[in-house]
């Protein structure tokens, strides 16, 4: 076990507390596009995954890091990723969302792990696992180099050079889309500095910011010790529990950061006074139970969750990523029109 | 709780996931006359933040948002304040 992995400590707790003050789920993000029309959180995303870029392309030049892709196996990616969309709306939340509410004492989000943690290992080598695996390998596409496509090898651009041209694309779409509806002036009671950091909600600017520097660092620390790869979620329940079930120590940078990610979000909730244990009823418990298992089998089939591949693999240019969490979006979208959208439309 | 404003209901979405308090809090304006009040109580920080926003978008009209205690939040609604 390589110690560098306790790095991960730092990174996880930072991560965690982020996550718990910027409320940052991408449930939420996706879901209330369509359901609510409210885009607060997925702006939050968008920064996020734009601060990693930038932040990936100067450590690939400088040759810190390496990009290293999700490969791409099409079949898999759409599916898993469809899968994993249905599971985290039943959830009640992605995989970073049940994270942080787990430290927030929400028992649903507990329940959701449970099943994300059950369902998972299921999925990456127990029964479900030659299924899962004779698909991906029924599907896979890797360039004349056996390299997995990102947009930058399929344009033959260094990867730095083509992050940064589509984060500074980004940044003047975004400039212009903003100045033309005029910021909107910060209205209320002036507070202080450690009652915006400590006792209210994260700005969605503040929050994607800041987990965007987070992933930046991740990936330094896991390169560190030996993991390739910058924040995941689903891996790191998967390891601890083998390890303790077995007794085989498998525990990586990611399981380390993992533990540390829920009580970073725990001690968060703590000081703004948002932890209490508290449960819906038994009929939602069972759902979120469900909902964590399909995310688990979905997460294992892509690869990934939502953290691996939207907040990790986009900025990574990885096509995989990119079409995984595209259906990931789908299938959010399809179970909340069923289970929310349909049903307030029947009301009229 | 002594308060100046009479509530007409009262949803108690406590322990609830996300996003059902929200949806129930929408449903139950829709279905009430306008100018009743509606009062949520409630325990997840981010509809707590969530609620006031899209009720004001669809023509309701926030008059308190108030802690109770901890996580216990208190937010009365006056349903379809600003329709015609």
């Amino acid at each position: 076990m390589n110690p560098l992995i306790f790095t991960g400590i730092a990174v996880g707790f930072a991560f965690g507390f982020a996550l718990q003050r910027g409320r940052f789920c991408m449930n939420s993000a996706f879901r209330d596009i369509i359901l609510m029309k409210d885009y607060t959180l997925l702006k939050a995303v968008g920064v996020a995954i734009l601060v990693a870029m930038i932040g990936f392309a100067i450590m690939d030049k400088t040759g810190v890091i390496t990009v290293n892709p999700v490969p791409f196996f099409w079949g898999a990616l759409m599916v898993g990723g469809f899968v994993f969309g249905i599971g985290m709306v039943l959830a009640g939340g992605c995989a970073s969302g049940i994270t942080y509410r787990l430290g927030e004492g929400m028992i649903g989000a507990m329940m959701a792990v449970l099943g994300l943690t059950l369902f998972g290992l299921m999925s990456s080598k127990g029964v479900f696992h030659p299924a899962i695996a004779t698909l991906r390998n029924a599907t896979t596409v890797t360039l004349a180099d056996g390299s997995a496509p990102t947009l930058a090898n399929l344009a033959g651009v260094p990867f730095w050079l083509m992050a940064l041209i589509i984060s500074g694309v980004a940044l003047v779409v975004w400039g212009v889309v903003t100045k033309k509806k005029a910021e909107q002036a910060e209205t209320g009671e002036k507070t202080s500095v450690y009652q915006n950091i400590f006792k209210k909600g994260w700005g969605w600017k503040s929050a994607g910011i800041v987990i965007g520097a987070i992933n930046i660092i991740a990936f330094y620390s896991s390169a560190l010790a030996g993991r390739m790869y910058p924040l995941g979620i689903c891996g790191g329940y998967w390891t601890t529990t083998d390890s303790l079930i077995t007794g085989v120590n498998q525990m990586n940078w990611l399981s380390v950061m993992l533990l540390s990610t829920i009580l970073g979000a725990f001690v968060a909730a703590k000081i703004a006074g948002e932890f209490k244990f508290r449960a819906p009823p038994p009929k939602t418990l069972v759902q979120t139970f469900f909902g964590g298992a399909i995310m688990g089998f979905g997460a294992a089939m892509a690869g990934g969750c939502n953290i691996t591949h939207v907040l990790s693999g986009v900025p990574q240019l990885a096509v995989s990523s990119i079409l995984g969490g595209a259906f990931l979006i789908f299938g959010c979208w399809f179970m909340a029109w069923i289970l929310f959208i349909r049903p307030m439309r029947n009301l009229d | 709780m002594t308060d100046e404003i009479k509530v007409d209901k009262t949803l108690d979405v406590k322990g609830e996931i996300c996003p059902n308090p929200d949806v129930r809090t929408l449903t139950t304006l829709e279905k009430m006359e306008k100018g009743q009040i509606l009062e949520v109580l409630l325990d997840y920080p981010l509809s707590v933040e969530r609620i006031p926003r899209n009720v004001e978008n669809r023509k309701h009209k926030v008059l308190k948002v108030e802690k109770i205690d901890g996580t216990d939040h208190r937010i009365l609604i006056e349903a379809k304040a600003n329709r015609e």
